[in-house]
């Protein structure tokens, strides 16, 4: 029942602030209430029995991944003080793919049979270190997988620290790959 | 939900009261702000501000050792204007310096404040986690929030429309990001060693092992410059910089709206100097002695605590007849309030060394509690639990207080980094430091079958 109560107030701010996301007008803002989604979604893998989850994402991606985004977005927009139009011509498409989407994800939702019981324990540190790394088990898990996904980040960020050495200016991006590099290599230590 | 039913009266009333520890930064800010200023007194050859005083009638002036100059600052800044400038945005300015003082609550709740309280009550063994959220993945929640605390800077300067703060706010996104990754990495190797991500079991581990100083003393230091650029002061105090950019990000800023910048980034000192203390210090571990000796001679360890505080008290009525001798041979014009003041400290000095003297002796003699063994763990009465956390707790604090105090030592010392000087040292010579040093304790941890 507490649970439940808690999994309201945190879904009701996430689904708030992600419509705040499209509608708000200037872009910081828009970015602010994907840190604030961001949040309240960590609190439900909190919720749902998996905290590990929840921190990464409040670390990785509320803490490192959207500050570099407010950055980015306060180096490009921030002093112009631009405002974007809410519609224009293209968005009656991004409106029926939206709502098309929105309605196909909700028929599998109402579909599946959801449990919802905050006292077993889903993704704790442990069993996530077990499934990604355990080599013991069936198969090397995902190691391998995991291994080369963090050459993939360090190659594009190879890659974008040559694009960078050409066009200046862009600094932002180099740094966001990196770090996501870094981030990543955190989580596998 | 079944919870309120397995559990006796006793162990919500602690749970609840542990909550308490939530308000520990704020009370450091009282603690960190006269220390700050005395201690820059100290490390420049002067006084510092003590000349605020309270007049208490039929006595005189007291002046607490310019205690009193906090409570001045505070009623300035509460009485003065809230104001924004022209053109700022006004929510995003009003909401930005309550963000760091509101993490500033929520840090606390992951710290262990003392070892596992195992009492009998009512025919009960009760548990009782020394942190208040006695989380698994405690440490990564602290570097969470943390890095959500930059947020406040950021957006203070992003919102108040001047030059000045959007350069600040712009370096602090710059410098949390890059040193954050630095204090991330640097901890690691201990993580390792202790094989856990909770608070509790890395203090454990040191308890029983050794203290993560001397099990990672390169770490310790990567750690410590990191954390010391993450409060974001002076050496690495390049977002608020006076020479370049007025004051950085709360250029715009006055009142308490300044006022709760000032305080967040004090309580920031306190957390990150009890983090310090927690991996690298032992924590709450008393050194030499572990907390079964503790437990089995409650009563012993109570006195030899109160016979420690009445040291200080006589250590402290030291000082005081010094001052006094000093003060009297002088031709100070106001010599005559002070050590009217003074007379106030020597009876409460006096008063509180013959308490605490006479405390331990009946501790020593009387106090004397039975432990028993239930499952193999030792289980003791609720007032040994209580005496067992009090002394861990008192410990803590102390280690804590010595870092704050190099916090204060470091920026009053060294002079200010150039900004790519900074940038330098993070991404260029701490993290590769502390990456070696994650992969040297890695190997070796694997050589000699740890965890």
């Amino acid at each position: 029942m507490l649970a439940l109560i808690y999994f309201i107030i945190l879904a009701v701010i996430a689904v708030g602030a992600a419509c705040c996301v499209f509608l708000s007008k200037h872009p910081l803002y828009g970015g602010l209430s994907l840190v604030l989604t961001m949040l309240s979604l960590a609190g439900i893998y909190g919720l749902l029995g998996s905290p590990f989850i929840g921190v990464v994402q409040i670390m990785v991606y509320a803490g490192a991944i959207m500050m570099l985004l407010v950055f980015v977005i306060s180096v490009l927009n921030a002093a112009k003080d631009n405002r974007t139009p809410m519609f224009d011509g293209t968005s009656i498409f991004v409106l029926i793919g939206v709502l098309g989407l929105a309605g196909l994800i909700g028929f599998a939702l109402v579909l599946t049979p959801l449990g919802f019981d905050a006292t077993t324990l889903r993704g704790s540190v442990e069993m996530t270190s077990s499934n990604l790394f355990d080599t013991a088990q069936t198969g090397p898990g995902y190691f391998v997988l995991f291994e080369v996904l963090g050459l993939l980040l360090l190659s594009s960020m190879g890659a974008a620290v040559l694009m960078a050495k050409k066009r200046l200016g862009s600094d932002a991006s180099v740094e966001a790959a990196s770090e996501e590099a870094i981030a990543e290599e955190k989580e596998e230590k | 939900m079944d919870i309120i039913e397995s559990k006796t009266w006793v162990e919500w009333l602690i749970t609840i009261a542990k909550f308490g520890f939530c308000f520990v930064p704020v009370l450091y800010i009282l603690l960190l702000i006269p220390m700050e200023r005395r201690g820059a007194g100290f490390m420049q050859d002067r006084q510092g501000p003590n000349r605020s005083y309270i007049k208490v009638p039929y006595f005189g002036k007291v002046r607490l050792f310019g205690y009193v100059q906090n409570m001045c600052d505070g009623t300035k800044l509460f009485f003065k204007e809230m104001f924004a400038p022209k053109g700022a945005k006004k929510f995003l300015y009003y909401v930005a310096p309550a963000i760091p003082f509101a993490i500033v609550f929520l840090s606390p709740c992951v710290i262990p404040w003392f070892g596992p309280m195992v009492f009998e009550w009512g025919g009960k063994v009760v548990r009782i986690a020394g942190p208040i959220v006695d989380s698994e993945v405690g440490i990564l929640l602290l570097f969470g929030f943390s890095s959500l605390s930059a947020y406040g800077a950021v957006l203070a300067g992003l919102s108040s429309r001047s030059k000045y703060s959007y350069l600040g706010s712009l370096r602090t996104t710059a410098m949390t990001i890059s040193y954050e990754v630095c204090q991330g990495l640097s901890m690691m190797g201990l993580l390792v060693l202790a094989g856990s991500f909770s608070l509790t079991d890395i203090v454990s581990w040191q308890e029983h092992h050794v203290w993560g100083i001397v099990a990672q003393p390169v770490a310790f230091f990567c750690f410590l410059i990191a954390t010391i650029a993450e409060t974001g002061r002076a050496p690495f105090d390049v977002a608020e910089g006076e020479p370049e950019l007025v004051a950085g990000y709360h250029t715009e800023y006055g009142a308490m709206q300044f006022g709760l910048f000032y305080m967040g980034e004090y309580s920031h000192i306190c957390i990150s100097s009890l983090l310090v203390a927690t991996l690298f210090l032992g924590g709450y571990s008393v050194p030499f002695v572990t907390t079964e000796t503790i437990q089995a001679h409650m009563g012993g360890s109570l006195a030899i605590l109160c016979w420690v505080l009445a040291f200080f008290a006589l250590a402290f009525l030291h000082m005081i007849y010094r001052y006094s001798r000093k003060l009297r041979a002088s031709a100070q014009s106001n010599k005559m309030e002070i050590l009217q003041e003074y007379k106030l400290y020597k009876g409460i000095g006096w008063i509180a060394a013959f308490v605490l003297v006479c405390a331990g002796i009946a501790s020593w003699m009387l106090y004397n509690p039975q432990v028993t063994v239930v499952n193999g763990v030792a289980v003791n009465t609720l007032g040994a639990a209580l005496g067992t956390a009090l002394i861990h707790l008192l410990v803590l604090l102390v280690k804590s207080v010595f870092f704050c105090w190099v916090w204060i030592w470091v920026r009053w010392t060294l002079p200010r980094f150039r900004y790519d000087h900074v940038m330098h040292l993070g991404w260029k010579i701490i993290l590769n430091i502390a990456i070696l040093n994650l992969v040297v304790t890695a190997v070796v941890a694997k050589l000699m079958g740890g965890n």
